[in-house]
């Protein structure tokens, strides 16, 4: 009984005030706990996945101040001030994001598991280039990676996203 | 899942070179993480305690001083690879860090971590080398510059002290006739071979060659010896020294026969890429 | 992994013979081993392997078992252990030999290292290069314990 008082007394907690797909959200998180595992076991939202673990295939992708991540290698308390998004995040209002719509209509995606990080990351490359090249697009792109599609549709929805949403703009 | 850890977050170098110094090898700093996690996540490190060092001030610019450039040792790959400044003054510096893994790393990892973690496997040591790159590292008392060829003793080994913080990079800016390129090959995550050229034409003829090459071996090695073959010589000349010259280098870098590639085949890429880049540089 | 190594050590064979069943004199030349233990007098022994690449550090905890054993000739011996904090498993297969060439003994060894588990992570090449190092430093240290003794 004491060994686990004194390990409660050991722990660390940092408490971690951040926007969670526009909502504010306080948590406590210990130094060793990965955003990943966070979002996806504490707060619900398994569209991040889990797949390399080690950077390399963006499966974990998320935007943290609008910037691409891998979930899977960030501590979970380097988003305290922060604004986290979430593939959950990106429909407003049940209205689904430009990006959504177009891998729909251009069948961007298969099996979907690389999907939620592809997307995300296709937000953050629109959002810094709204109109790329393909060049740019597949450089920004190239630490997103698909078993399934071979790419080029994956190249077509981002490129149309794109189109309709300078369009919009 | 990571094991526990304590995290310490100090507000100057003067603290983490205290707490490296009282901590020692149970204490590790930590920036961008990109390689350290890995490792903690493979269990092959284990930490006691994590000093956050992203609070300290003043180590995420990139400026240039009365002609040096100075790069912080926090300035992440993506800070440098959209740097209008760098782009103007070391265009091959940036070519490098748009190309260092991908968007994500690129994004979270620093420049310090990159040349401290001193991954065999890794671009910009090679590249801060042929530009006479000088590493700066701090601790609580001293301070001390060490130039890029004696930086990194081995793989994953550089000749910092134990409570030592590397701070800055400096590069001296490049005269008007010089230029440099960085070229690299690798189709495994990490690169295989890197090799980084740097000389100046004034004239038809070639002076203050710098060659590194890097990734093939333990650590990112200068080559005097070759460089010795371009030096003074008129272009052509140069040129027809190229095989020599990439045979040499291909030998300095240490190479080490394992997935990325035999010894002989990455010697053979060295000498490749020296002559590429020379052809970029020299035509 | 294969290594092999010879040292040219002017000593007489008797001596370099004698010096390396002097566990404790001989282990201490293999560098990052200590606390050599005999367990079976010319069988068995223990030992503690403590090798550094960078930050990455492994402690095998050793067990080194005599197989075969030709006076003043030949020895054919294992070791293997495991570093449970890592992960990671090393078995050596060590063949030392004897001869004499002119007044000098030539001491020669080939040792088959494999190394598993994690550590192999790291990197073949790394982990060849360290062990190439570390048979390098222990033949040059057996030379010179035996030829700074007379």
């Amino acid at each position: 009984m004491s060994k686990a008082m004194s390990r409660q007394h050991d722990a660390q907690f940092i408490p971690v005030s951040f926007t969670l797909n526009g909502r504010s959200q306080e948590i406590e998180v210990e130094p060793h706990e990965l955003l990943l595992d966070v979002v996806r076991d504490r707060l619900g939202l398994t569209g991040v996945k889990r797949s390399c673990d080690v950077e390399v295939c963006g499966a974990c992708t998320l935007l943290v101040d609008g910037r691409p991540v891998s979930a899977c290698t960030t501590l979970a308390f380097e988003v305290r001030g922060r604004s986290v998004l979430t593939i959950e995040g990106l429909a407003e209002n049940g209205k689904l994001h430009p990006l959504q719509q177009a891998f729909i209509e251009h069948g961007g995606f298969q099996c979907g598991f690389c999907t939620p990080g592809m997307i995300l990351a296709a937000k953050a490359l629109l959002d810094e280039i709204p109109n790329p090249t393909e060049e740019q697009l597949k450089h920004f792109m190239h630490g997103n990676l698909c078993r399934c599609t071979g790419y080029k549709k994956i190249i077509e929805s981002i490129m149309a996203a794109a189109k309709r949403m300078r369009s919009k703009a | 899942m990571l094991r526990r850890f304590r995290l310490e977050e100090p507000d100057s170098v003067a603290q983490v070179s205290e707490l490296l110094g009282r901590f020692g090898d149970s204490a590790k700093v930590y920036a961008g993480g990109t390689e350290l996690l890995l490792a903690m996540k493979e269990g092959l490190v284990r930490y006691e305690r994590l000093i956050n060092v992203k609070g300290l001030n003043g180590l995420s610019e990139v400026a240039v001083d009365n002609g040096t450039i100075c790069i912080g040792a926090l300035c992440t790959h993506r800070q440098l690879e959209t740097s209008s400044m760098l782009q103007q003054k070391l265009p091959a510096l940036v070519k490098l860090e748009q190309n260092v893994a991908n968007v994500r790393v690129r994004q979270a990892g620093t420049i310090g971590g990159n040349l401290c973690f001193a991954e065999p496997h890794a671009d910009p040591g090679t590249l801060l080398m042929a530009l006479g790159a000088k590493m700066v590292a701090e601790k609580s008392s001293a301070k001390r510059e060490i130039a890029a060829e004696e930086f990194f003793v081995d793989a994953y080994e550089t000749s910092l002290e134990a409570d030592e913080v590397l701070t800055e990079i400096r590069i001296p800016t490049p005269g008007a006739n010089s230029r440099s390129a960085y070229l690299k090959f690798g189709y495994l995550e990490r690169p295989s071979v890197g090799v980084a050229l740097a000389l100046t034409v004034n004239a038809g003829s070639i002076s203050d060659t710098k060659i590194a090459v890097g990734c093939a071996g333990p650590a990112p090695r200068r080559v005097a010896e070759a460089e010795a073959l371009f030096d003074g010589k008129g272009t052509q000349e140069a040129m027809r020294n190229l095989p020599a010259a990439g045979v040499i280098a291909g030998r300095a870098a240490e190479a080490i026969s394992d997935l990325h590639g035999s010894q002989e085949y990455k010697e053979h890429i060295v000498g490749v890429l020296l002559k590429r880049a020379f052809q970029s540089l020299v035509s | 992994m294969q290594f092999q190594k010879e040292v040219e050590i002017s000593a007489p064979r008797e001596k370099v013979w004698q010096f390396i069943w002097d566990v404790d004199r001989f282990i201490s030349c293999v560098p990052g081993c200590k606390d050599a233990k005999t367990i079976e007098e010319g069988k068995r022994y223990t030992a503690t392997m403590v090798e550094k690449v960078g930050p990455f550090k492994v402690e095998f905890p050793t067990m080194i078992e005599v197989i075969e054993r030709e006076e003043l000739s030949r020895i054919k011996a294992q070791a293997s252990g495991a570093d449970n904090k890592i992960g990671s498993r090393m078995k050596v297969d060590l063949d030392v030999s004897l001869r004499t060439q002119d007044d000098k003994t030539i001491l020669g060894f080939v040792a088959g290292v494999d190394i598993l588990g994690k550590l192999a992570a790291l990197g073949h090449g790394i982990i060849k290069r360290k062990a190439d190092q570390v048979l390098d430093e222990f033949a040059q240290a057996v030379k010179q314990k035996l030829e700074g003794d007379s």
